[in-house]
């Protein structure tokens, strides 16, 4: 287990972590989220011991240290390799800084370049690869020595839908394997499809923290899913609804400012009538970010 | 160690397989190569036309030059007209005419410009001997009578050829050990710091630094350019061992080493002691420096800034020798034997001209070791800090900055 207690960090007058704290269990998968510069990155270079940093940072019980190396796997925000070697050359290089010999690794390559459809073969250099494929080969060397803590930062930027699917199969086979995974992503969805747990990060401060139902429920069930031939005037009439956005012709989300209205909205929607659907749930977890981005700018 | 080792071998690998160091290795070779070659095709070409023919209406005169006279003859050409012919199609620099009048000797010389002065002088001598001869049996001379008036005064220097050659020996030694350590030290300094700063900033060192520690990994990049050097010294002392097997079954060289055989003996000697430690050590705390610099750019196409501290350093050790090659017993020569980054420079200076006890040379050495082992260890320290940081200082900032963080 991952277990992060009251860390911070500045740098200079900029206070990058605030008393952050968060464990990761073996087997599980955290989501860091949070704007440009609100310290997920610092998180990571903590973890890692990149930088110095206040409060406790453990890996199964033991502050982490070059004895841990061989179990971690590390996937930089932006992606770089050494662009004068081979395919083969380079992940049997640092797999190998990772305590892996040649001889295993070997012979595990083809695979997982089939596994994440790499476009080139081992003797490729990385400098004849496209920028995707690079990072599909940096994907391999993050996990091709199987570690069992695996940090990914922005692992999905730059990968295309088809792709960014392999990745998250990788991540999820992963955690099967009982690795504690935690990965930074501005993508809510893939967020929302992968974690088990989620932490966001508002200028170095921990503004969210739970499984994503946890955090869902803490904002209560205010969005309200309907189709319906009411317009969209009338249906902003309806009590305790607060804005209408259509999704689609008939389709509509209604914005509740109290959660309790649901069934008297029910009521007077339906008339006791079929509705095809009338659904309340908490906020998505992309409204969640843009909710707590814009209470800092308010 | 093994992490260290891994890092150690890639850089090697990495850097003797590039062009610029096949370039670098083979270039000495191409020039001594490409020297020797045009100087022997220039030899060929040129040796017809400075060859001088002779021509006389005396065989025997012209017989009695030639036995004396070797190399640039031509022995073909007996007359004038064929020697003139010669001359102006650029065959013959030109030809010498022996003739005797009246019991007096004449040589007259015909070219295109004057005599070689080796020829010269060699022509004058025949002829002054050939003359007396003729002389002394004009004058119908005793035995005794030419004896003596062929007594001439002597003048023999006295020179103690073991002192001359020890002496020209340790100049010798003196120049190769200094011409390497600079050499290698000019050379690799921007290597090392090219190779250092390449992965400034780049996101890889923070896949290395999550795999290995960072004094492992300065340690292996130290240790991968300290094998290249050290492959660039074998494949030279292998190529200067073939050189002189080379030469030493050449006819034409052979005689010349034959000759010199104690100043090769005495100049291998004094480099191949501890001469040659301190080279190595030299070069490992210039190579340390070097990538402490190439730690410190701001980006990696600031490796080129970065080896000119280094540079500058190791030139001022180099010409700061030249003024004290006669006045070894000089404070600053003393001090400076001691003082890491110039007793490389100074202290085998020291040893070569043996003013220097055991001890001192020890001592010298034990403060180097030390100064590698602390310049290292600090460096190792701050080395991940270096390598991950990503902003705009200035490679004095950096310095500044490093030092303040340190202290």
């Amino acid at each position: 287990m991952l277990s992060i207690q009251h860390i911070s960090k500045q740098f200079g007058p900029v206070k990058a972590l605030n008393d952050v704290s968060f464990e990761v269990p073996n087997g599980q998968i955290l989501g860091l989220i949070g704007q440009n510069g609100a310290g997920k990155s610092t998180t990571f270079h903590s973890i890692l011991n990149f930088i110095k940093y206040d409060g406790t940072i453990q890996w199964q019980g033991h502050p982490l240290s070059p004895a841990d190396f061989d179990t971690i796997g590390y996937l930089p925000e932006e992606r770089s390799l050494m662009t004068k070697l081979t395919i083969e050359q380079q992940i049997i290089y640092l797999a190998r800084l990772k305590d892996q010999s040649a001889r295993d690794i070997r012979p595990r390559i083809d695979d997982w370049l089939g596994r994440f459809a790499v476009k080139g073969t081992r003797k490729s250099r990385i400098n004849d690869l496209s920028k995707g494929n690079q990072q599909k080969v940096q994907l391999i060397c993050t996990l091709i020595h199987h570690p069992k803590l695996l940090i990914l930062d922005e692992p999905f930027s730059g990968l295309d839908p088809v792709n960014a699917d392999l990745l998250k199969q990788a991540i999820l086979k992963a955690r099967d394997d009982g690795a504690a995974i935690i990965f930074s992503s501005h993508d809510m969805e893939n967020v929302s499809a992968l974690c088990d747990q989620l932490v966001m990060l508002r200028k170095g401060d921990m503004v969210l923290h739970g499984t994503l139902g946890e955090v869902r429920n803490q904002f209560g069930k205010t969005e309200l899913y309907v189709t319906t031939d009411w317009s969209a005037t009338r249906l902003a009439t309806l009590p305790s609804v607060d804005r209408v956005d259509q999704r689609q012709p008939g389709q509509y989300r209604l914005h509740l400012t109290d959660p309790a209205a649901g069934p008297a909205i029910f009521a007077e929607l339906t008339q006791g009538h079929y509705i095809e659907e009338f659904s309340q749930q908490p906020p998505t977890l992309d409204e969640i970010f843009r909710l707590k981005v814009s209470e800092d700018h308010a | 160690m093994h992490k260290t080792w891994i890092v150690t071998l890639e850089t090697y690998l990495r850097q003797i397989k590039s062009w610029s160091f096949l370039f670098m290795v083979i270039g000495p070779f191409l020039m001594i190569g490409l020297t020797v070659g045009i100087s022997y095709l220039s030899a060929n070409s040129a040796s017809s036309s400075k060859q001088v023919a002779v021509i006389s209406t005396s065989q025997p005169l012209r017989q009695a030059y030639l036995k004396q006279q070797t190399g640039t003859l031509n022995t073909k050409i007996t007359t004038v007209a064929a020697a003139k012919s010669a001359v102006k199609k650029n065959h013959l620099a030109g030809y010498l005419e022996l003739r005797t009048s009246a019991h007096q000797i004449r040589a007259d010389y015909h070219g295109s410009s004057t005599m070689a002065s080796g020829l010269k002088a060699q022509t004058q001598n025949f002829l002054q001997q050939y003359q007396q001869a003729q002389n002394y049996r004009q004058a119908k001379l005793t035995t005794q009578q030419q004896r003596l008036l062929a007594r001439t005064p002597v003048l023999q220097q006295h020179i103690e050829k073991k002192a001359g050659t020890a002496n020209l020996a340790k100049t010798i030694s003196f120049w190769i050990l200094v011409t390497m350590i600079y050499i290698i030290l000019i050379t690799y300094a921007s290597i090392a710091a090219q190779e250092i700063a390449s992965d400034k900033g780049t996101k890889i060192m923070e896949i290395i630094f999550s795999s290995t520690t960072a004094t492992s990994y300065f340690v292996g990049k130290i240790g991968g350019i300290l094998l290249v050097i050290l492959t660039q010294i074998v494949i030279y002392l292998l190529g200067g061992w073939a050189g002189f097997q080379i030469a030493w079954h050449s006819a034409a060289l052979k005689p010349l080493l034959t000759e010199n055989q104690s100043l090769i003996t005495a100049v291998l000697h004094n480099l191949l002691n501890l001469n040659l430690v301190y080279l190595f050590l030299g070069v490992i705390i210039y190579t340390i420096l070097a990538a402490y610099s190439g730690a410190v750019v701001a980006k990696a196409e600031d490796a080129s800034k970065a080896a000119q501290p280094v540079v500058m350093l190791g030139m001022f050790g180099f010409f700061a020798t030249f003024p004290f090659q006669n006045n070894l017993d000089a404070l600053f020569v003393k001090i400076l034997s001691y003082v890491p980054f110039f007793s490389s420079y100074f202290m085998p200076m020291r040893i070569i001209n043996g003013t220097v006890n055991g001890w001192e040379q020890l001592l010298s050495l034990l403060i180097l070791v030390v100064a590698i082992a602390l310049f290292a260890s600090y460096i190792g320290s701050q080395y991940q800090r270096l390598m991950l940081q990503t902003d705009s200082r200035s490679f004095w900032q950096h310095l500044i900055h490093g030092w303040r963080r340190q202290n």
